[in-house]
Parts: C-alpha cells; structure tokens; sequence
C-alpha cells in the first residue's frame, strides 16, 4: 500500500485556498473543529499520480506568521509542531497573481522553515485582463522551488500541481531569506543556546504574543549563553525582517512580474486613486457622512413620527376601550410606551446599516479604512474605529454594534468603551431645553450663542471619546499586535440580498437582544412611579383636594388656567365681531366657565399626579439621593429624572414634564414651567447659568442609557468592561458637573 | 375586575424582575447547560470577532 502524504494549503485569505481545495478532494472531504477550538478544520484526502495519496488540509486563511488570532495560530502552530499528526511533508502555498507581492511574504516564511513548499498563482485567467505577464522558469529558480499557474474558475492547473505534490521529495528545502543577517549577534547566542533547534523557527516561537495551545514553551535549562531581549527591541528586529523579505521580494519581482499598466486601466484602478488620495480621499468620505447622516435624520424622522404617533394613538385607544385599572395603565403607560421605545429606533438602525452595508458591499469600506487609520491610529484606535465613532452621533446601540468589523480585541474594545462619549439623538431633547433655559439668545460673529453652545457639546463629546481612546490605550495591557494589512476588493454592486440580510439580522439583534431588556426596565420604571408605601402616596387625592381647597392650584396651574381663558376670550370675541359665530352673552359665559372647568379639573389631576410621583418610590428614591445632587444644584425632582433617564437619556425631559405637572411635552410649556422653578435653599431660579451647564456636562459625559449597557456586555460578553463604563463616566460627569457648578454659581 | 388586574400586574413586574436580575446578577450557567469555552470572549483570539 503505498504511503499517504500530508499536505496543508496555506495562504492569504480571498486567495481562492478553499477552491484549490475542493479541485483537489472533489467529494472526500470532511469539515469539523479543531480539537477544544471553534476554529474550522477542513480536510480530505486527493489521488495524486503514481498510486500516491494526499491527505489534504486547508488551513485557516493567515496574512503571515506573526500570527494575531487563534485561526492563525493554529496554522502556524501546524507547521512548527514536527510531532503534530498533521505536520505537513509538503505546504503549498495559494497566491492570487494580483496580490503577488504580499503572498510571497508567507511563502519565504514557509520556506525558511525548511518545509518543501510549492508555490500556486491562482486566478491566472485575470492575467491578460490586469495586463500582468509572468516569467515562470526565472521565478521558480529565484524562489527555489516549483510553481503552479492555477485557474480555479477555468480548472486550469490543477494536474500540473497534483505531479508537483507527488514529486514532493524533489523540492529544494534551501531558505530564502537569511533572517540571522538582522541580529547576528542576538541570533548567535541563540544557535549557541539551543544547537539541535532550527533558527527561524525558534525565532518565530520567540516572537509570538499569541500561545499556541497544544505547543508547550519548556523553561529553558541553562540560558547564561543566550542574551534575552525586550519586546520593543524584538518587535524591531521583526520590523527589520519585514523589510528584509520585502527587499527579497521586490527584487525578484522586478525581473520576474510585469504589469503593462495601459492594459491594467481598469475602473478599480481609476477609483482607487481618487478615493484614496491624500485631499479627495477625505473631502469624497466628508461628503458621503455627511449625505448619510442628512439622510438618516430625513428619512428616518417619517417612520420614526409614524411609530411615535400609532403608539400614542394605541396607548389612548387601550385606556379609552379597556376597563380602567392597574394593568389598562401599566399597557398604556408601561408596556406601550417601553415597546414604543425600542420599536422608534428601528429607522434610525435600520437606516444605518443599510448605508454601512451599501458601502460595505460595495468595496468602499475598505478603502475609507485604510485612508483613516492613519489619523486614528496615533490614539489607539484603528481606522474603523470612524464608522462606529460617527454612528455614534445618530445612536450609540447600533454604532457599538458596528465594531464588530474591528478585528483587533485591544482597538474594538476602546472603540466600544468611547463611543457613548459621542453626542448621540437621545441627549438633544435634554440639551436644546437646559440651553433654551439658561444660554442667553445673544451673538457671536453672526452665530448664536445657543448654536455655540450646541455645537461646543459635540466637540466635547468628540474630544472626550478621543482623550479617552488615548488614556485607555496606555492604560490597558491587553497583549495584542496590529499588522495592518487591508484587502482591497473589487468594487462591486451591492447585492440586494447580501444588504437585506444584513439590515434584517443587525435590526433584529437591536429589537430582541436590547429591547427585553428595555421592556422589562420600562415596566420596573412605571410600576415604581405609580405606586408608593407612604400614607401620603395613599392618600394623594384627599392631602390634594383639601391643599387646593385651601390654598387653591398652584400658582403656576393657576397662572395657565388664566392664560388660556383670556386666549379662549379673545379669540372667542374675535369670531363673534367677524360674525363666525353668532352667540348670546348667557352662551359665552356658558362656554367659557366650560372650558374653565375643563382647565381646573385638568390641573387637579396633575397635582395629584405629581404629589404621587413626589411620593411614589421613585420618588422617594429621588428625595434619597438629593444629597447627592445638591451639590451640582440639582433638586429632588431633577434627581428623579436623573435616576428614570438612566433607561434613556431622553426620557429626562419627559420626567420633568410629568413631575411639574406640565401635561404637554411641548417644549416652551417645560421651558416655561422649569424657568419657574425655584431653588428652595437660594431661592433663586433652579435652571440658572451654573445648574444648567452643569446637568449639561453631566449629560455630555455621563453613560445615562442602560440600553448601550446591555449592548456593550453583550459584544463583550462580560460585564466588567459596561460596569468599568458606567462607574467612570458617571464619576468623570459628577465632578466635572460638580466643578462647573461650585465655579459658575 | 380590578383584583384581576392588580394580579397580572403583579406577575407581569415580577416577570420583568426576575428576568433582569437573571440577566444582570445571577451567573450564565444556572440557565444554560452549555459549557463555557476555554478562551472568553473579550481576547483576540476568542473567534467570535
């Protein structure tokens, strides 16, 4: 019987490796894990000539053998193991015939292994089109080794390589590139150290950050020969490796690949060089946020309008039409509006990833990436780090959710962790109120103050989720290494079916993975604002009905009332003298003392609403941490809305609505009533320049919205990295409120 | 009517209660049979980014 050989298929990733594969093994093919790991192993076994057989094993895709995942890892780990039962008598390499040079990076590292390595260049039918002409026999002898021009998609090539597999043992295992020329001092003491280990492959060992988990690394015995360096020396040593394989490369490239560059004019061609050049690259990825952001907000304000009015309209019809009582509230105030909460920003997510996808199909993603990773890069973060920093703006949930592109842990992480800094949709309901209350509508240079302001607040955000990334990336010592090597796809049309998919399964994953939990603090939130234990919260009708029996509505209920009577008059009188209306004097009264009643029954529900809220548990829980907040002059009742805002930041103004008995949320009648307010210690207006910039700085820092909560824990699946969040920028926006107070007031 | 209504809210809050803090504070493996893998999620090398 004659012996099976084994082969591993190594090679960049879109290289074609699994094409090669299923031409080699047509049907006897099996996919399964690799022991203990998620990563995919896939093998089968091909005839060759001669009687020989292969066993055939595709290895996970891998740039290089500096390895950064555990799918490259296992790859490598394969080829060092000589005891591994899969350890390769051959490796063949998969290059594209357009990504040559990068391809031949990981074939000399193969080769230097002393491992008998053929080389394929697939796709050789795009040869002609690309205007590339290649000199095999120069190549082969330059390389050292024998070369297979392949055609997966023309089934070209195929039987040349499976002769060259079987004559395996003809195959030069001579290195390419001597690696000791970069240390030879380092590398000497090395071979005196270790005298029966090869040298580039204890060197790889050395170098890798990433364990290899069936490779255990022994203590070495007597190491006083050996001269042991820091990491930064050996990440230089690497970088000077790196350089040498490239000169190798060029230099062999130069006699033997040649691209006719008339002939390689294709449209790819042309766009790259606009939509990567040094001013347009920028000025083209300016205007295409800028147009998706527009058409986020356009597009997704009719949809969201919709949803926002059926749930209104639903949450009326349910306490009109069910029988009233606990749960008719709990449907139309709790669960409606909770559901309501998650459902009115499914246009705003849906809308995004479908742009995101719309770039992403159409090869443009990459290329924005590469142009901003050189702007990112400087504070920790990675050129796609900018899709989900400016996704950000629209909404936090989804941008979080958009770092999954982000391949590197240490820079996905730090993207997650700053991305809530980004001024997102739910924080200007609070910001356009506190600045309409407290930043005068003066001018500067032709802009108002109160634009400035707004606009000041974005930056903040901005510059804090970028101090931040810098600070985190000092801070955190999560081991890991970025070798930025981009694929630069072909530009394509997107497939409707590829961005449906998408769309469907990112919405899908907001609506059932944030939404519950949204839901469920929804309920908690209106069970606890509509129930108390106290004898006040009990007793909230009579205590009210004999206060106004007493002392009559509030001055501010009584101030509206009077308001909107003398509006009823006027405009009442109006319609009599332009002869719309004919009414005697006795119907006039009649209407008037109507709608009177109306307004003072209205105003006594909603005194009796905010003295339950007042006394209702959270509302005790507001009276509980007003020590807290007193300090950045905030009282009991911004305290509630504080703690209710925690579900999501917007729902501060509705709180405030609720607690001062406004009954609309239109915002000149919040603006109104909150400008009323009064400090009872300082007896001064509550929203002044000094409270106002400081719940202003605290919403801008603050992480107020439990829903980004629940997404960060869920990509990072643990909760130390939402708690690490949530304690440090609610510290960060507490003293910085704190401070901006105690100097302001 | 109003007893019956107070009833299913007390089972719907105590629902969402019960399914925040089993999502919140109570550890995965009391809900799940599937063991966890050995490299956690939140490392390069954890496969699911």
């Amino acid at each position: 019987m004659s012996k099976q050989i084994n082969v591993a298929l190594i090679g960049n990733p879109n290289t074609g490796k699994t094409s090669v594969f299923n031409q080699l093994t047509g049907l006897n093919q099996k996919v399964g894990n690799y022991p203990g790991i998620t990563v995919e192993k896939k093998e089968g076994i091909c005839k060759l000539p001669r009687g020989v057989k292969a066993h055939i094993l595709d290895l996970p895709g891998t740039y290089s053998l500096n390895t950064t995942s555990l799918d490259e890892s296992v790859a490598v780990e394969l080829l060092l193991n000589k005891n591994a039962k899969d350890h390769p008598d051959v490796a063949i390499v998969i290059s594209d015939v357009e990504n040559l040079k990068r391809n031949l990076f990981l074939f000399t590292q193969i080769k230097d292994l002393k491992i008998p390595t053929i080389l394929v260049i697939n796709m050789a039918d795009r040869m002609s089109r690309k205007g590339i002409t290649l000199d095999i026999d120069l190549l082969e002898k330059k390389l050292d080794t024998k070369i297979a021009l392949v055609s997966t998609r023309k089934k070209v090539g195929i039987d040349r390589l499976k002769e060259l597999i079987a004559d395996y043992k003809n195959l030069s295992v001579a290195p390419n590139v001597d690696t000791t020329v970069i240390a030879p001092e380092y590398f000497k003491s090395l071979r005196e150290t270790f005298p029966n280990e090869d040298l580039y492959k204890l060197w790889l060992v050395i170098t890798q950050d990433v364990n290899f988990m069936p490779l255990e690394k022994n203590l070495v015995k007597d190491s006083s020969s050996f001269n042991t360096k820091s990491k930064s020396e050996l990440k230089r040593l690497q970088q000077k490796e790196t350089i040498k394989r490239y000169q190798f490369i060029n230099s062999i490239l130069k006699e033997t690949y040649k691209v006719d560059i008339n002939a390689a004019k294709g449209l790819k061609a042309t766009l790259d060089k606009i939509l990567t050049h040094k001013i347009f690259g920028y000025l083209i990825f300016f205007v295409i946020l800028l147009t998706i952001f527009q058409a986020i907000y356009d597009w997704s304000s009719i949809p969201m309008d919709f949803i926002d009015e059926t749930f209104a309209s639903a949450s009326e019809w349910v306490k009109t039409t069910l029988p009233p009582g606990m749960l008719t509230n709990l449907i139309a105030e709790g669960i409606l509006s909770g559901i309501g909460g998650i459902v009115i920003f499914i246009p705003q997510i849906a809308f995004l990833f479908l742009f995101i996808s719309l770039l992403e199909e159409s090869g443009y993603m990459s290329r924005v990436v590469f142009l901003m990773d050189r702007v990112m890069r400087p504070f920790g973060l990675s050129g796609k780090s900018v899709v989900p920093l400016i996704s950000g703006t629209a909404c936090a949930i989804p941008a979080v959710m958009a770092t999954r592109t982000i391949e590197n842990w240490k820079e996905r992480l730090i993207t997650i962790l700053v991305t809530p800094f980004t001024t997102c949709s739910a924080r200007l309901p609070v910001y356009l109120i506190i600045i309409a209350l407290v930043i005068p509508e003066g001018r500067f240079f032709g802009l108002g103050y109160q634009a400035l302001t707004l606009m000041l607040l974005y930056l903040i955000g901005f510059g804090a989720a970028i101090i931040s990334a810098m600070v985190l990336n000092k801070v955190l010592t999560i081991k890991t290494r970025t070798f930025f090597v981009m694929e630069m796809p072909n530009y394509k049309l997107p497939l409707i079916k590829n961005v449906t998919y998408t769309v469907w399964e990112k919405t899908k994953s907001f609506v059932l993975g944030a939404g519950k939990i949204i839901l469920a603090i929804s309920i908690i939130l209106w069970f606890l604002g509509s129930n108390g234990f106290t004898d006040k919260y009990v007793n909230a009708e009579s205590i009210v009905e004999n206060r106004i029996e007493k002392e009559g509505l509030s001055s501010y209920n009584q101030e509206s009332i009077a308001y909107n009577l003398s509006i009823y008059q006027e405009s009442l009188n109006d319609s009599i003298a332009k002869n719309v209306y004919h009414l005697a004097p006795e119907q006039l009264i009649d209407s008037t003392n109507q709608l009177k009643q109306t307004l003072l029954d209205k105003a006594k529900n909603q005194e009796i609403a905010s003295y339950k809220l007042e006394n209702s548990y959270i509302g005790n829980m507001g009276k509980a941490i007003e020590p807290l907040v007193k300090p950045l002059g905030y009282d009991w009742k911004i305290g509630i809305a504080l703690i209710t805002s925690f579900a999501a930041r917007e729902v501060f103004v509705s709180t405030l609505a609720t607690i001062y008995s406004v009954g609309s949320d239109e915002e000149d009648t919040i603006k109104n009533r909150m400008a009323a307010e009064v400090n009872a210690d300082t007896k001064k207006p509550l929203f002044n320049l000094a409270s106002g910039i400081s719940l202003l700085l605290f919403y801008a820092f603050a992480m107020q919205c439990m829903s980004t909560l629940a997404i960060v824990k869920r990509e990072t699946n643990s909760w130390r990295w939402p708690l690490a969040q949530l304690v440090f920028m609610s510290l960060f926006a507490y003293i910085v409120a704190l401070v901006a107070y105690q100097i302001l007031k | 009517m109003e007893l019956f209504q107070q009833i299913v809210v007390y089972i719907i809050v105590g629902l969402a209660l019960v399914y925040l803090v089993g999502k919140f504070l109570l550890p995965r493996s009391l809900f799940s049979s599937k063991k966890r893998p050995k490299k956690v999620c939140g490392e390069d090398d954890c496969g699911c980014h």
